[in-house]
């Protein structure tokens, strides 16, 4: 696919993350007032749940694809054990007793239903998590360390402004990167 | 087909009696009284239904493969059968004797709990079992309260020296390892003799005597009788009606004189087999 | 807390220690692989005579059908069930020192599933027709037998290898993308691939934890329906001793109860094996114990009361076969089997027990021989003295069977020990996270309490 425009990061790393809080929060000042920024991304060795309130909610109802993958599950597992097992193709019924037995349906069912609602919650991960994916090449391998990655999106001319504004809260290092 | 199939399973969904309309439902009566421990039952049945001799090393070890076997109990002085017991004043009066067979339970324990249905309940009333389809699980084994299932765990067949496989009853199959077997009411006979009505134009009616087991047949005192139960005139029906032994009972109500129990019926399993109960005189 | 120790750690040492244990364990490692190794030979050897001669030559009989491949089944099944106590549980209840030892709980539980599965391919008569028992559209138009409590094992363990393995996996991206950005040649393919391009950024983890929490939603009811499962498979039958409606439970129980003790067994061996003192700290071992403790009076209970019910119930094939387990053929198993898992566990109550690393191994072996008895004791005895009294007789597991056991174990060991090699077996970035909350939230709470503190007194003031 050709690419319409090349695009242009900043890229800043802090060893602690309340100064990656500190710096998001002031490049969303900036941004309010001079709409420069097109995108931020924050790079991080472990799970901050602030960076909700940071970026802007994230909007990822994986908890809807258990929800309805569970539901499938059950379904299809009573039908497939019910309908297509016992009363369809059922050469014999065994013992006189009743066609369509409940306990091993609700046992099948069951299972089905968390093995169903299990592949479709990580369908659901793969899809909001954006993988799998390559590996940019301007990838830090010290956020997977101990590191804080912020990442902006800008126009060239901003950099300035923007480079600012990342060493004021004590940036390691700050490097510009187009792809 | 699969639609008609639903559409038949359906109606039949909540019928009490699924075989009720079904004219045969083989079953069998043995009068303990008449019988004598002799054994030649049990050879009979080896012989009709290929079933193998283990030799003496394989009996040791309990992998002995016989359809039907007779339990030897003894009573004691009390008059209560106790396998300890066995110095009585004439020990040899107080043996007891019981043939057991697969019971043909109609509520078979076995049935429901082969994960690959191998094996099923047939028309006829039988408990049949598909060699075939069978994958050796044993859980039926395990799940049958008179443990009469026997599983192959050798290839027996191999052992048999050359010429002597001749003997072998072409009419059904021999098993090899890892299938389980046991009594099928000498199903080959069955079939034929069906097979022979059906020739003369008659379907659903084998006349009473048209077909005898191997057992039966061997039994020097007639302990055994076996037949039609569905068929009002036959041995077996009334030897069942005539002591008092009725299906869908888990307890029998024996009247004076009347001796007909099926064993192990408190669980309900609905055996095809009667027993009558063994008369001794005590005072004597 | 002395166990606050632990957020003194750097986050970068923990990387190179995590790391390191991928590349230099000690030389025991070696040796404790080889012989695992060997003993899969052995059973390999045992499985392919028992394939050609028939079944019997594992000294099952008639009626002793079943024996010791079901017990190892049900034993491995249970030890399976603490992998997912300690992630999931633990996780949804926030007991934040599981970290440092969940990766390798789940471990276990994956590769004791992998174990577990195996039996009954070993335990069928015909082993090459072992797919009959899957559902699949097949041209003899016959489905597989849905009452069968075998079949429900048949869908129960697919489901819950399925998950537990995709819950491993999914809990370890993170920790694979740490691996791939140190790692070299085949290792740095590896993870390259596993790690599915995973860079820490802010929707990934929000994506992942959200995943992480609704995926233990659904281990844990599953972990609780596949033992209750596989004890129907024994309280669905008829036979005197396996006909016990509190199976399920007790099932459940005696699982956690297992895998807690090989939680424990395997805490000191990757300990030892891997250098991992500073993570695996004996107050961890302290908490794991306690658990154990607590399971294993749960699982008591359910004995007892096991026991009662027989004794007080009416039921005389049932009454005679607890007596019969107690004082007949296979009474040495049955009182061992109390021993190790009744009265050993009180050695528990005490915290220099606890916390002392081969005090805690011996006990938890002999807990594991206790529960593997138990799974003994449940199968075999009954088939000795159920309805037909013609048929009462002990049988003991030959030579086969015991090589397959050992086997069993020593096919786990493998796996779990290439696993430990190749994968890193302490959580990197849930540590960091432990690390790092130990640290903020010690600091808060005391910044709270202070808070608090100078708002009484102003009330206070304000008051007077």
């Amino acid at each position: 696919m050709r690419r319409i425009r090349k695009k242009h990061f900043l890229f800043a790393t802090y060893d602690d993350f309340e100064k990656a809080k500190e710096v998001v929060g002031e490049l969303n000042a900036l941004d309010d007032k001079e709409d420069i920024i097109e995108n931020i991304e924050l790079y991080s060795p472990i799970e901050h749940p602030e960076v909700n309130d940071m970026l802007g909610e994230f909007h990822q109802p994986i908890q809807r694809f258990s929800f309805f993958g569970g539901i499938t599950g059950t379904v299809l597992g009573f039908i497939f054990a019910a309908g297509v097992g016992q009363s369809m193709f059922t050469v014999q019924p065994q013992g006189g007793k009743s066609v369509i037995t409940f306990p091993p349906d609700i046992v099948i069912a069951y299972e089905m239903t968390i093995l169903l609602g299990v592949l479709s919650t990580i369908a659901g991960f793969l899809i909001y998590a954006g993988l799998p994916r390559r590996v940019k090449s301007y990838y830090d391998h010290t956020v997977g360390v101990d590191q804080i990655g912020i990442e902006v999106e800008t126009d060239p001319k901003n950099n300035e402004k923007i480079r600012a504004t990342l060493e004021s809260c004590g940036a390691i290092e700050v490097r510009e990167l187009t792809s | 087909m699969s639609l008609s199939r639903m559409l038949e399973n359906w109606s039949r969904l909540n019928q009490k009696d699924y075989y009720k309309d079904e004219p045969i439902m083989w079953g069998m009566s043995i009068d303990l009284n008449k019988c004598t421990g002799c054994a030649s039952c049990v050879t009979a049945c080896n012989a009709e239904n290929n079933i193998p001799a283990v030799g003496k090393e394989k009996c040791g070890s309990g992998h002995t493969m016989s359809w039907m076997r007779i339990e030897r109990y003894w009573d004691s002085p009390e008059g209560e059968p106790d396998l300890a017991v066995e110095e009585s004043e004439y020990p040899e009066r107080g043996a007891h004797f019981a043939p057991m067979m697969c019971q043909q339970c109609n509520h078979a324990p076995c049935e429901p709990v082969c994960p690959v249905a191998a094996t099923y309940h047939n028309p006829d009333g039988l408990n049949a079992q598909v060699y075939n389809r069978c994958i050796g699980s044993r859980y039926c084994g395990t799940n049958c309260p008179f443990k009469v299932r026997y599983f192959n765990f050798f290839d027996y067949q191999e052992d048999i020296p050359h010429p002597m496989e001749m003997l072998l009853n072409p009419d059904l199959t021999v098993r090899s390892k890892g299938v389980m077997e046991k009594c099928t009411f000498c199903v080959q006979r069955l079939r034929n003799a069906k097979g022979d009505q059906a020739d003369k134009g008659i379907r659903g009616h084998v006349e009473d005597g048209a077909v005898q087991t191997a057992c039966q047949q061997s039994c020097p005192t007639d302990a055994i009788v076996f037949g039609n139960l569905k068929d009002g005139e036959s041995k077996v029906s009334h030897a069942w009606e005539s002591h008092g032994v009725e299906l869908n009972r888990h307890e029998q109500f024996n009247a004076e004189g009347e001796r007909g129990y099926r064993v192990f019926e408190e669980l309900n399993v609905e055996p095809s087999v009667m027993y009558l109960d063994r008369v001794r005189d005590t005072n004597a | 807390m002395s166990d606050f120790k632990m957020k003194d750690i750097e986050w970068a040492k923990i990387n190179e220690d995590v790391l390191a244990s991928l590349e230099s364990p000690r030389k025991a490692f070696w040796i404790v692989l080889a012989v695992c190794f060997a003993l899969v030979l052995c059973g390999v050897a045992a499985e392919i005579y028992q394939y050609n001669m028939g079944l019997g030559v594992a000294l099952m009989n008639n009626p002793h059908y079943w024996q010791t491949y079901i017990s190892n089944f049900v034993f491995w099944i249970g030890m399976s069930h603490s992998g997912t106590l300690l992630s999931a549980i633990l996780l949804l209840t926030h007991a934040d020192w599981r970290k440092p030892i969940y990766r390798f709980a789940e471990a276990m539980t994956f590769f004791s599933i992998a174990t577990a599965a195996i039996f009954p391919v070993i335990h069928i008569g015909r082993v090459w027709d072992m797919y009959w028992v899957l559902p699949y559209p097949n041209q003899h138009a016959i489905w597989p037998n849905f009452r069968s409590p075998l079949l429900w094992d048949a869908f129960a363990i697919t489901t819950y290898a399925t998950s537990s393995a995709l819950f491993l996996y999914i809990g370890m991206i993170p920790d694979l993308a740490i691996c791939r950005d140190k790692a070299k040649g085949w290792r740095k393919k590896l993870y390259t691939a596993m790690s599915l391009g995973w860079m820490g950024r802010a929707t990934e983890w929000i994506a992942f934890q959200k995943t992480y929490v609704l995926m233990a939603c659904f281990l844990v009811p599953l972990a609780v329906s596949v033992h209750s499962i596989v004890a129907s498979d024994f309280a669905m039958s008829m036979m005197p001793g396996w006909h016990v409606t509190s199976f399920p439970p007790y099932f459940v129980a005696g699982a956690l109860y297992s895998g807690c003790a090989a939680i424990i067994t395997l805490f000191v061996l990757l300990r030892y094996l891997f250098k991992f003192e500073a993570y695996m700290t004996p107050e961890i071992m302290d908490k794991t114990a306690r658990l154990t403790f607590a399971i294993a009076m749960a699982w008591n209970f359910l004995n007892l009361s096991e026991y009662a019910s027989i004794w007080y119930s009416n039921d005389m094939f049932e009454h005679e076969m607890l007596i019969d387990k107690f004082t007949g053929p296979y009474a040495g198993i049955v009182w061992t089997m109390l021993f190790c898992a009744t009265v050993v566990p009180f050695a528990m109550a005490w915290k220099k027990v606890r916390v002392n690393m081969w005090a805690m191994f011996v006990i938890s072996l002999l807990i594991q021989l206790g529960m593997w008895l138990e799974r003994f004791q449940i199968v075999s005895p009954p088939l000795a003295s159920n309805h037909e009294p013609w048929t009462q007789v002990a049988v003991w597991p030959g030579l086969v069977q015991m090589t397959i056991t050992a086997a069993s174990f020593g096919w786990f060991t493998m796996l779990f020990l290439i696993f430990c090699k190749v994968f890193p077996s302490v959580s990197m970035y849930e540590v960091k996270e432990m690390v790092y909350h130990r640290n903020k939230h010690g600091k808060k709470k005391l910044q709270d309490l202070d808070k608090i503190k100078d708002d009484m007194i102003k009330t206070e003031e304000g008051l007077s």
